[in-house]
């Protein structure tokens, strides 16, 4: 110390200051040891989740053909706009609400709809703002990559249906899978803005169609932007679904339902030897690509509430969901519990028509006088009172019998969702009884001929047809011909092909005899009774029709038309059935319609040369 | 004459904090670049390491006597210098007015610079003053000096650099015999004041909620908003733990910086660079570097030949030593963050050369502790 100015302890100052500044540099290495050294690994992992990204790669989902190869459903090119949430959490979301809005023509509410779904995701994930992008929205993404590092054009395939509303209800549609849907056990494991089957095949088979997604794992810069690719994990594509169904002929049932007088109703095809469903068409109908593209435009929104409004209810599959009076098409069941309650037997089987029956004070008209007849003439000329006494010794009880035998209780099990179960004496007895004390006979004598309280679904009665005319044999009728197998990748696992998992079919307890009687009575309506317009020369059609009531008689809205049919009468390859919702009497109205299906499968099975019609017409 | 003093100044240089010195400036540079290697702030740091050496030469040979007697000239230029800052002549860059433009000189930073003049002004007026216990009006007069500069780049608004300039003048107070009784009763009053203030600062609104905020990140980062002021703590947490033991080992493309999740990686965050590529051992190294540094500073002072050069190179270690401290402490997250530069290190011409020219009057006053 060369200054000596012991007085001010200036050595110990100088001492001080030094101590201290050691002191601090301590404290900074003492803080280093724990920041680098005790919880090193973990901020090694933060920087590493926060640089690297993984970016998911679309899988095509499985395309759905009908039997014979021609396509129904696949997916084409689209571009969509999507989001990263990184580069948005330094930002306030609030301001680009009206700046996306603007840009890409969406909905303030939609863009805020999808900024809320993507605070809810891990982060390094992405969503989709804005599918379907036109031209117009790509250029404006580019043109605004610095402003809004966040957003990124994809690629990606889109769901179209070709046939547009023919077969809406059998495909169903695609669309982003609902919060609600997150949450379910069903769907574990997808994210928002995931696309699942809603509605149709599309619903039901969706784990197989829906492929699996693969991804890009990528290291980004802090505003989002891939700076470089590690890994690439390509998408196994959804398996293919081969269905039962026969475009031709599905094609040839919808015209039928559109050139008929309401324009309202259903047409149903099966192979009664297998339950494999060949027509199942339903008018009004929606078209799918609406609710695939359209759900975040203003046009498509509107278009899907109006399909939601819209009194005719096209989005309904009346086919599984419509419920309706079966009228003297349930004379055919009837006529099968008949035998199996022992009501009548193979040679004892007529019964009174009477012009109808007496019940207390009410007289129950028949359409006709027709004597006492057997079984064969009562099915042929719809005799209503002879299926009033039947069912009279039937009993209620029988009729529940027949009504169980036949699963109308309960659905059929048609590879489709939402299906619906129809109401029968079975389900209303408690009610009835409840209310008015015991079962009245004249509910009886209603039941026999399919009013009041029967109403049964079209699968329902399609299904109980077939089986009286593939002699007691009923099969679940199914869409589902085969899933097509996915070869095992570097990534995923092999996806097996297979056909539907419910090939057994019910027995129908009847004796060949009691079979053949029924179907006699039904190929005898054809030719000489209720049902001759199905009537095709060289090919025998076996069918009942009916006539439903529809509400209350007073209402003044017509009659719901029926048919039900299979063909050839005694070795059936093929059932069809008919509804045409309030045009009148069946056989007029609900005929023709089966008959052109019909037309359709003669044409493709036995094709002939067109040139000898056309010389003949000319 | 002259012959001599040449033989005896180069006997009698400092060699070792000079080498010291140019040393860390060097692993600044390899650091800057590691920051961002496609930029060109390592090339224009080396450049400013080669002016500011020159003059750190120049005013090492210099007789730091007579700078001192002309301390009054060099501060009231400082002060000059800080108002043009003010002036239409500043430049303003992030909503700060810190850099002024000159012609030939070009762009630079005065209050950097400034702290020069004010510590010479401060070891001019206390060092010629009695070994008697410090006065009230010294006291006072002192502050005025201090309140010259710190006021002007308070208006920049600057409060990173102003806050350095404190540690300058309460070197040289404590080491001008202020009684030790007030220097406890100032701890005191601060360890009670500061966190009353602060509630009550809280409580009546003055205190902003980004100003709180910004505090209360540093107690806990990730709760307080960790997309806002939380992000750069926490960034720079990230990116010094992630350095481990030994760094990352040249695996540049991937680091915090380029990637830009690390914010001004080259400058106030230059410190979280190292630490991300050179690990715990780069770290502690330089760390010692730095402790080295400033004892062979303070082994100076206690060496000087007279009080005002004891004062000079105290002051200069204090301000050397508090800004190493927030500027670490700030990227370790156990300070608020403030734009302080890390000495030596930090990219950046105006800092770099003021650096140099203080360690150059350490030499200079080292140099001449035989010389009457």
């Amino acid at each position: 110390m060369k200054l000596r100015e012991q007085a001010q302890n200036l050595g110990i100052r100088i001492g001080t200051i030094q101590v201290v500044a050691f002191l601090l540099l301590a404290v900074l290495g003492v803080r280093l040891y724990y920041l680098q050294i005790v919880r090193g690994d973990y901020f090694q992992e933060r920087a590493e989740n926060q640089r690297i990204r993984l970016i998911p790669i679309p899988a095509p989902r499985g395309a759905i053909f009908d039997r014979n190869g021609n396509i129904l459903v696949d997916s084409r090119p689209t571009f969509n706009v999507v989001i990263s949430k990184e580069p948005l959490k330094t930002i306030d979301t609030a301001e680009r609400i009206p700046q996306y809005s603007r840009g890409l023509s969406l909905e303030p509410q939609v863009v805020t709809e999808r900024l809320n779904a993507i605070n809810k995701q891990t982060d390094f994930e992405t969503l989709i703002l804005k599918d379907n992008a036109s031209m117009q929205d790509i250029a404006w993404v580019e043109a605004h990559s610095l402003e809004y590092p966040e957003l990124r054009v994809e690629l990606q395939p889109q769901r179209f249906y070709p046939h547009g509303t023919y077969m809406a209800h059998i495909l169903g549609y695609v669309g982003e899978i609902s919060p609600k849907q997150l949450e379910s056990e069903r769907w574990t494991g997808l994210r928002p803005g995931d696309i699942i089957g809603k509605g149709g095949l599309e619903e039901y088979y969706d784990e197989f169609l829906r492929g699996r997604p693969g991804y890009r794992k990528v290291i980004v810069d802090s505003r989002g932007r891939i700076q470089s690719e590690i890994e690439v994990v390509p998408p196994q594509a959804g398996q293919d679904l081969i269905t039962t169904l026969d475009l031709d002929l599905q094609m040839a049932a919808e015209r039928q339902i559109e050139n008929s007088a309401s324009k309202r109703g259903t047409i149903l095809a099966m192979d009664p030897r297998n339950g494999e469903m060949l027509v199942m068409a339903s008018q009004p109908s929606f078209d799918p690509n609406v609710f695939v593209q359209g759900s975040k435009t203003r046009e498509g929104r509107k278009q899907i509430a109006e399909y939601w409004q819209d009194e005719e209810r096209p989005l309904y599959n009346r086919a599984i969901q419509g419920r309706y009076p079966p009228g003297s098409t349930w004379k055919i069941p009837m006529s099968v519990g008949g035998f199996q309650s022992g009501a009548m037997t193979d040679t004892s089987n007529a019964f009174a028509c009477g012009g109808g029956i007496l019940i207390g004070s009410k007289f129950t008209k028949c359409m006709g006088s027709h004597g006492a007849p057997t079984l064969i003439p009562a099915i042929a000329r719809s005799c209503n009172g002879y299926y009033y006494r039947l069912g009279l010794k039937m009993e209620i009880e029988g009729i529940i019998d027949m009504i169980e035998t036949f699963e109308y209780d309960r659905k059929t099990g048609i590879d489709l969702p939402n299906e619906k179960i129809g109401q029968t004496p079975k389900s209303w007895r408690p009610i009835v009884e409840k209310r008015e004390g015991r079962w009245p006979d004249i509910r009886t004598v209603y039941a026999s001929i399919g009013q009041d309280t029967v109403v049964v679904t079209p699968i329902s009665l399609i299904r109980t047809i077939s089986a009286v005319g593939n002699f007691g044999r009923m099969y679940v009728p199914h869409f589902l011909k085969e899933f097509r197998p996915i070869a095992a990748t570097e990534h995923f696992e092999e996806r097996p092909g297979f056909g539907f998992q419910k090939p057994e079919p019910k027995i129908i307890e009847m004796t060949a005899g009691q079979q053949k009687m029924i179907a006699q009575g039904m190929a005898d309506a054809v030719t000489g009774g209720t049902a001759r317009v199905v009537n095709i020369p060289g090919f025998d059609v076996a069918a009942k029709t009916g006539t439903a009531q529809d509400g209350d008689p007073k209402a003044g809205r017509k009659d719901h038309a029926w048919i039900v049919t299979f063909a050839p009468a005694f070795s059936p390859e093929i059932s069809v059935i008919g509804l045409i919702e309030n045009v009148g009497f069946g056989g007029t109205h609900a005929g023709p319609a089966v008959k052109g299906v019909y037309e359709a499968y003669l044409a493709k099975k036995n094709p002939q040369p067109a040139e000898p019609t056309e010389v003949a017409k000319r | 004459m002259v012959a001599i003093l040449e033989r005896r100044s180069l006997r009698d240089f400092d060699w070792l904090t000079s080498v010291l010195a140019i040393a860390i400036a060097c692993f600044g540079i390899w650091q800057i670049h590691n920051a961002v290697p496609t930029a060109s702030y390592w090339t224009k740091q080396i450049i400013g390491l080669g002016i500011a050496t020159f003059a750190f030469l120049v005013v090492a040979f210099t007789d730091y006597r007579r700078i001192i007697e002309a301390a009054p000239i060099f501060y009231g230029f400082g002060l000059l210098l800080l108002f043009l800052v003010l002036t239409p002549l500043g430049v303003e860059v992030n909503g700060q007015k810190a850099w002024l433009w000159l012609p030939v000189v070009g762009q630079f930073q005065p209050s950097e610079f400034a702290k020069i003049p004010t510590v010479l002004m401060l070891a001019k007026y206390f060092g010629d003053r009695k070994p008697v216990p410090l006065k009230f009006k010294e006291l006072l007069i002192g502050g005025a000096i201090l309140a010259g500069p710190v006021g002007l780049i308070m208006l920049e608004p600057d409060a990173g650099q102003a806050i350095t300039y404190f540690p300058l003048l309460a070197a040289v107070l404590f080491l001008s015999a202020i009684k030790v009784r007030y220097i406890v009763a100032t701890l005191l009053a601060a360890a009670i004041l500061i966190p009353t203030s602060y509630y009550v600062g809280v409580q009546s609104g003055v205190i902003k909620q980004y100003q709180r905020q910004r505090i209360e990140a540093i107690i806990n980062p990730e709760a307080v908003d960790p997309r806002g002021f939380g992000y750069h703590t926490i960034q720079s947490m990230i990116t010094v733990g992630k350095g481990g033991l030994a760094g990352i080992q040249g695996d540049t493309e991937t680091s915090q910086s380029v990637l830009k999740f690390l914010p001004e990686p080259q400058t106030d965050f230059i410190f979280a660079v190292t630490a991300e590529h050179t690990g715990f051992i780069g770290c502690v190294s330089l760390l010692l570097a730095y402790a080295l540094l400033l004892s062979r500073l303070i082994a100076g002072a206690r060496e000087a030949n007279d009080r005002a050069g004891m004062l000079v190179i105290m002051s200069i270690a204090a301000g050397l030593a508090f800004q190493i401290f927030m500027n670490i402490g700030m990227t370790l997250g156990i300070l608020p963050v403030i734009g302080v530069p890390l000495p030596l290190m930090s990219a950046g011409l105006s800092a770099m050369l003021a650096t140099f020219i203080a360690i150059g009057f350490v030499v200079s006053i080292k140099m001449r502790r035989f010389v009457n």
